[in-house]
């Protein structure tokens, strides 16, 4: 289900917090918007997280092509070379424009916490409407015995600590990208 | 290494020195401003009261069972593979996560930001084992350079300029930075503390919730460092109090909605954070991180039984108690608490820090109830500070002249009212032929020379009643007068405009003579018995007259007989019968004169004059009256010119401004430049304790701005 007013909302919110958010059709458009993005803010290198090992290898030949190095796992040995990110997301909350991700793989964390540049992939069906919307499924995650990192992210990293002026891109990463994916609408 | 001043008079030098720090005191008086103001921006379709009752009453649950909920945690994130420490106080919390560190040959340390590792001095501990410790929260990094203590729970830097900090980054870079690009300075912590995170050997973070149906941690977070300090390194130490732990998720998400509109005015942080167990890491040997979880007890187990401070353990740490407090925005951060900053720090320093760091802060609190407005928990902050004054007297076995005075004198009327009318025959040595003491006797030190100070009256109310008191045939209403001290010492005047407003409204006016002080300077003093003692008898006085109201034209009576009357009997079998039924009676007169005889302009000469208004503490929060005073002013004809910060102190707070005339001043005279900036030439207000402090400040500045009581205005305007 796609609802409109959830999607747009979802853009509202997460724009208010210096996300730059933009639609696309299907995940080649996705792996188009980081080759350029990357090329255009001077980056060398890419990394990916989540993606199926074909997606993986696609998304590879086109960051070849474009002269870009898609970095391979595991990301640790290459934790301080990172310049742009490209991961799928579990869920959206439009309420607060955040982005839900199971960050319990340590190549994901990696990805979303040292990249200059995070951009995420969030399937327009998967926007909630609250984060109160997402209590059964988060439950589901964290009531197992199993080992779990679980991230709710809203716009890139942030700070006020100086003079309670607001800075973005502190530790984490300096934007995030997200890319709504409206699946059938093509 | 924090320092807090221990005795009265090194505290007194020490607020001196923030007084005079001028860019303290405008970051702190700008954020404060902006701060409320935004605040209603920031809670938009969100019911805060309504929220606020839900979270308080699911904490006080919690706060009942707290190791039940702390075993439930520890069976659930052990299956999940993290080892869960119980420490009893600082130093073993301090001793567990050393030991950890030398098990595990730990060389160096990142941390995120934990206010419960300032709680236990975790840093010098660490650092005294021989560990490399680097905070890598920008503000917390920015202390850490400069060996000081938090200055604010959220925002630990805040006391600091753009200028302290790019030579404090120039030193550790060796570069040339520009201070105005606070951008710039924010890059450098990214790129200095960057290989930081990467060397690590062990990462120590906080949390703002260990949820005990699932064994998770929650953390609430904008930077990302503390992501980054819970996954590079191999060791992963989360330092949490007992107040952390809640029953489920829910609870969390709906904290959640409050914690960052609260603490930094964010719908919601860039990051909220769950970890449960040993999760994957490619630095550790076993390829699994060595995840440790070190509950901090400190008192806590202790104070969750406490019947009256176990509410201190609601806080979750928003912050919001300091940026609205009058006083934290002149003296700000390091005057105002010990580790915990703000109203809930003056508490919980005493409990976590000893008397000795809180007896000299404890008494810093002019009860303005600004915090209590704001506090996302519910936490009647003002009373417990009181409380733990008191609490410190106890412990220390003192009893300071004020509070004996006070005991021997209040709970006796006669005395009392005594001392009262010698006190006119005293001041005509020095107050001479003005109608305003303007020069102290020299015994005042000259900070208390900020105001003028009126003159006891002649003639109290209580005198002229007799000449005052009409009998109405057929009465609407019958309203008993709860006058409070100063409008029956010093401005009987007040109560005289009433009586002429109430004339032809049908409404039979009693004085019962046996009233006396309501009690709430005692109940300021921490002396809670002789303001329940004077509460029995302002109880025995009232119930003599037949009244279906009881009007007060002191906002600071008003809202002490209804609330905290309620307060001093809790669970006191003794209660008077007709308590509730008294404090159901309390109105103010704005209310009394727009709900109850519900006045028309009709009645007024319309001499559309320009009226300010200063909203008293007591009246707007107290008891929560805010719309009546306004519509009253404009019914009678006025015209009502908004200033700004209305509803923010005046300084007064009774003997306040006696034991604080430097902060007392500062506050009152913000206030006196607000009114000035409009072109009001009356300046209104419905509490004889705020015309005091406004009118001699007036006097003082000499200014054409008049300063009265509604009452006054609107008696004057009668037809």
């Amino acid at each position: 289900m796609q609802n409109p007013d959830l999607i747009k909302q979802m853009q509202e919110k997460a724009e208010a917090v210096q996300a730059i958010v933009s639609k696309i059709v299907c995940l080649e458009d996705a792996f188009q918007y980081i080759v350029d993005l990357t090329k255009a803010q001077g980056g060398q290198t890419v990394v990916a997280a989540g993606l199926a090992a074909k997606e993986q290898d696609l998304l590879k030949k086109q960051c070849k092509t474009a002269d870009l190095t898609l970095l391979d796992f595991p990301l640790r040995p290459h934790a301080d070379k990172i310049h742009t990110a490209l991961t799928p997301v579990d869920w959206g909350i439009a309420e607060t424009g955040t982005l839900v991700l199971d960050s319990t793989s340590e190549d994901i964390r990696i990805a979303t916490m040292l990249a200059e540049t995070h951009v995420a992939v969030l399937p327009a069906s998967k926007i909630k409407p609250d984060s109160v919307s997402l209590e059964k499924e988060l439950n589901a995650v964290l009531k197992t015995d199993a080992p779990i990192y679980y991230a709710f992210i809203t716009g890139a990293s942030r700070t006020a600590d100086i003079e309670r002026v607001l800075a973005v891109g502190v530790h984490g990463p300096k934007e995030l990208h997200i890319l709504i994916m409206e699946e059938n609408n093509a | 290494m924090i320092k807090t001043a221990q005795d009265i008079k090194s505290y007194k030098k020490k607020l001196k020195e923030a007084l005079e720090d001028e860019f303290l005191r405008k970051a702190l008086d700008t954020f404060s401003t902006v701060y409320r103001e935004n605040r209603p921006t920031v809670y938009q379709g969100i019911d805060f009261d309504g929220i606020k009752e839900e979270i308080a009453a699911g904490k006080d649950a919690t706060l009942s069972h707290l190791t039940e909920l702390f075993e439930e945690f520890k069976t659930n994130a052990e299956a999940a593979g993290a080892k869960v420490h119980v420490a009893k106080d600082a130093r073993e919390a301090n001793e567990i996560i050393s030991a950890i560190a030398k098990e595990n040959n730990v060389k160096k340390i990142i941390k995120s930001k934990s206010m419960t590792a300032e709680e236990t001095s975790l840093n010098d501990h660490l650092e005294m084992d021989g560990f490399i410790v680097t905070e890598t929260d920008l503000g917390e990094w920015i202390i850490q350079l400069r060996h000081e203590g938090p200055s604010h729970m959220v925002m630990p830097a805040i006391h600091l300029s753009r200028y302290q900090v790019g030579d404090l980054f120039e030193g550790v870079t060796q570069k040339k930075l520009d201070p105005e690009n606070i951008d710039k300075l924010v890059k450098v912590a990214r790129e200095v503390l960057r290989p930081a995170y990467l060397e690590a050997d062990m990462g120590i973070s906080g949390a703002n919730f260990a949820i005990a149906e699932s064994g998770a941690l929650g953390l609430v977070t904008n930077e990302g460092n503390m992501r980054l300090v819970t996954t590079l390194p191999r060791v992963h130490v989360a330092l949490v109090g007992y107040d952390k732990l809640i029953p489920d998720l829910k609870s969390m998400l709906k904290i959640l909605k409050v914690l960052p509109r609260n603490a930094t005015g964010q719908a919601i942080t860039s990051y909220v954070t769950f970890i449960k167990g040993a999760t994957e890491c490619g630095s550790s040997p076993t390829d699994r991180k060595d995840m440790h979880i070190v509950f901090l007890d400190n008192g806590r187990l202790a104070l969750a039984k406490d019947p009256v401070f176990s509410e201190a353990l609601r806080c979750i740490r928003c912050g919001a108690c300091a940026n609205v407090c009058p006083i934290y925005s002149k003296v700000g951060g390091h005057k105002y608490g010990h580790v915990y900053i703000g109203a809930i720090g003056l508490i919980l320093t005493l409990f976590y820090h000893g008397k000795e760091n809180d007896r000299a802060i404890v008494r810093n609190c002019i009860n303005c109830q600004a915090c209590s407005s704001v506090c996302p928990v519910d936490i009647d902050l003002p009373y417990l500070i009181k409380k733990t004054y008191r609490a410190v007297l106890d412990q220390e076995g003192k009893t300071p002249a004020k509070n004996f005075f006070l005991s021997k004198v209040m709970k006796n009327r006669r005395l009392f009212h005594f001392i009262l009318r010698r006190a006119y025959l005293a001041q005509k040595s020095f107050a001479g032929k003005e109608p305003m003491i303007r020069h102290l006797p020299l015994f005042f030190e000259k900070e208390h020379g900020y105001r003028s100070l009126p003159l006891i009256a002649k003639t109290p109310f209580r005198d002229k009643w007799m000449q005052l008191h009409t009998k109405v045939i057929h009465p609407k209403h019958n309203i008993a007068l709860f006058c409070g001290c100063a409008i029956d010492f010093i401005y009987p005047e007040q109560g005289k405009a009433l009586l002429d407003i109430l004339k032809g409204h049908d409404v039979q006016v009693e004085f019962p003579m046996d009233q006396t002080c309501c009690g709430l300077p005692a109940l300021m003093a921490s002396e809670e018995e002789t303001a329940k003692e004077v509460a029995r008898q302002n109880l025995k006085a009232m119930d003599s007259a037949n009244c279906d109201y009881i009007l007060t034209l002191c906002a600071s009576c008003g809202s002490h007989l209804k609330h905290n009357y309620l307060k001093v009997f809790k669970d006191d079998p003794n209660a008077p019968a007709n308590l509730k039924a008294f404090t159901d009676k309390i109105i103010d007169f704005s209310s009394f004169m727009t709900n109850v005889l519900s006045v028309s302009s009709k009645e007024y000469k319309e001499t559309r004059e320009k009226v300010a208004y200063h909203s008293p503490c007591h009246l707007c929060r107290g008891l929560g009256v805010t719309h009546e005073p306004r519509k009253l002013i404009e019914i009678a004809g006025y015209e009502y010119v908004p200033s700004k910060d209305e509803d923010v102190c005046c300084g007064f707070g009774g003997s306040y401004s006696i034991d604080f005339p430097e902060i007392s001043s500062e506050i009152l005279k913000k206030k006196l430049d607000n009114v000035e900036k409009t072109d009001a030439r009356i300046l209104v207000t419905d509490c004889p304790g705020c015309i005091l402090q406004l009118r001699g400040g007036m006097d003082k500045r000499c200014s054409k701005i008049q300063v009265k009581h509604i009452a006054e205005i609107i008696s004057e305007v009668k037809k």
